[in-house]
Order: structure tokens, then C-alpha cells, then sequence
């Protein structure tokens, strides 16, 4: 992956296997999703308690904002999916577009970070194919986050 | 001479009321905040980013809540009234960051 700014828009040019890697990703992710396992840890790192200490706040905080969160994470993810399905490779976003890329983006690594149980000092074991998924998810969202912030 | 044991001492009563109906309200006005928690996963130019993005933060002031979070564990983002404190709070975890809302300490 490639990135580059063109006046208002940023230029993202996918290489190789990156765009049937992401779309791979953003379908599991989907499913995911859709599955609402509230015992799966990935779904809890992504809809994390209202409160630490008081329980019934947090369930008034999730009745409240829960609906919410899951139509606008599922929506976002679909808008990144067209946009590799139709750009070729290629990718030009607005401001706008990029801040929704590095959140879908992070989406992801949350959950891939849960899955490799990643912690402070945790050493990934490069052989994993997760691990390498996880590090290149990490290198393109500071990439994003780089040119947002410039 | 001591003070009455079988009558009501309706002052003392008067003033402890009071006293409480004090506390109540320095409760209420005490303000809430978000906090935001350390995770091992966010990266900190993401953190940085959102934290400008979501309060219009310039990227000193940024940066110093992201180091804090890093460094101490967490650090309160926003401060003020309960429901704006749930607002922000959704946000950031729209944004995928650990973030809670508590009365300020």
C-alpha cells in the first residue's frame, strides 16, 4: 500500500494480494458482526461498558447508544468494501473517508489484537499469519493516521 | 448540665438535614468525565488523532492526554454534564477507543 495526498484527497494504491486480503478481512469481519455474541471477546473489546463500577448505568448506557454504534460500525465497513471492490487497487479519499478508513481499520486490528491475546510487552509470533495480518493492519492505519494528522 | 436523653433535640436534627441536603447538591454539581484507558492495541498517533479530531484538541494538548494514557494508565478527556459525558464516550468508542464515564473526583 501506497499513500499519497492530492490536494483535498488522499491517493491509496493497493498492491498485489492487499485487495482480496482486505475484502477477505472486511467479509469475516461482517460475520462477525452480524453474529452478536455477546461471550465473544472481540465484540466486548468493541463495545466496551459505559461504566467501570455500576452496572445498571451501563445497561441504560447500552440500551442507549448500542443500536447505534453497530449500524454505524457495520455501515462504515461496507462503504470501505465497495470502495476496494470498484477502485481497482486504487482509493481516493476525502477527509472524511479516511477518518471512517482508519476506524474500520482499527476495527479490525481490535480484533485481531484480541484473538493473538496481544498485551503491553506480548511477543506476536512472526510465523503466525495472524501476526503478520495484524503488524500490516498497524503499518497502513499509522500510514492513514501520518497523512490525516500532516 | 447534659443534654435532654427523651426530648428530640429538633436543632441538632434541623442541622444534620441540612447538612445532607448539602451533600446532595455538591453531589449533583460535581461534574462527570470520560476517561480514556490504557489498551495495548490502539496505537498512540491513532489515539492522538481521534482525541484532536472528536474535541478539536490543537496536538500538544493531544498528544499530552495520549502520553498520559500511555504512561499513567488513563487520563480524563472531557469533563461536564452526565449525558454530554455519555455522548463523547459513544464517540470514542465509535471510534474503537476504551473509554468511560465517571463522576469527577
Amino acid at each position: 500500500m501506497k499513500a499519497k495526498r492530492k490536494g483535498a484527497v488522499l491517493r491509496v494504491d493497493l498492491q498485489g494480494a492487499e485487495p482480496s486480503v482486505l475484502t477477505t478481512l472486511f467479509d469475516d469481519f461482517a460475520v462477525l458482526l452480524a453474529s452478536e455474541d455477546a461471550e465473544d471477546p472481540a465484540l466486548a473489546r468493541l463495545y466496551p461498558a459505559g461504566y467501570t463500577d455500576d452496572e445498571p448505568a451501563s445497561q441504560e448506557y447500552r440500551d442507549m447508544v448500542m443500536s447505534d454504534l453497530r449500524d454505524e460500525r457495520g455501515a462504515r465497513l461496507q462503504l470501505c468494501r465497495a470502495e476496494v471492490a470498484v477502485g481497482g487497487g486504487r482509493i481516493e479519499l476525502d477527509d472524511e473517508a479516511a477518518d471512517r478508513w482508519i476506524k474500520v481499520l482499527n476495527d479490525l486490528r481490535l480484533t485481531l489484537g484480541t484473538r493473538l491475546g496481544v498485551t503491553e510487552d506480548s511477543e506476536l509470533d512472526p510465523r503466525e499469519e495472524t501476526t503478520t495480518l495484524y503488524h500490516w493492519l498497524s503499518s497502513v492505519q499509522d500510514l492513514l493516521v501520518t497523512h490525516l494528522m500532516a | 448540665m447534659s443534654a435532654p436523653i427523651l426530648i428530640p433535640n429538633r436543632e441538632a436534627e434541623v442541622e444534620q438535614r441540612s447538612q445532607v441536603l448539602a451533600e446532595e447538591q455538591h453531589e449533583a454539581d460535581r461534574p462527570w468525565v470520560t476517561v480514556v484507558w490504557n489498551d495495548p492495541v490502539n496505537l498512540m498517533s491513532y489515539v492522538t488523532h481521534v482525541l484532536m479530531k472528536v474535541f478539536g484538541y490543537p496536538k500538544p494538548k493531544a498528544t499530552e492526554l495520549m502520553m498520559d494514557v500511555h504512561t499513567k494508565g488513563k487520563a480524563i478527556v472531557s469533563s461536564g454534564p452526565r449525558e454530554r459525558m455519555e455522548g463523547d464516550t459513544a464517540t470514542l468508542h465509535g471510534y474503537g477507543l476504551w473509554a468511560t464515564i465517571q463522576r469527577d473526583s
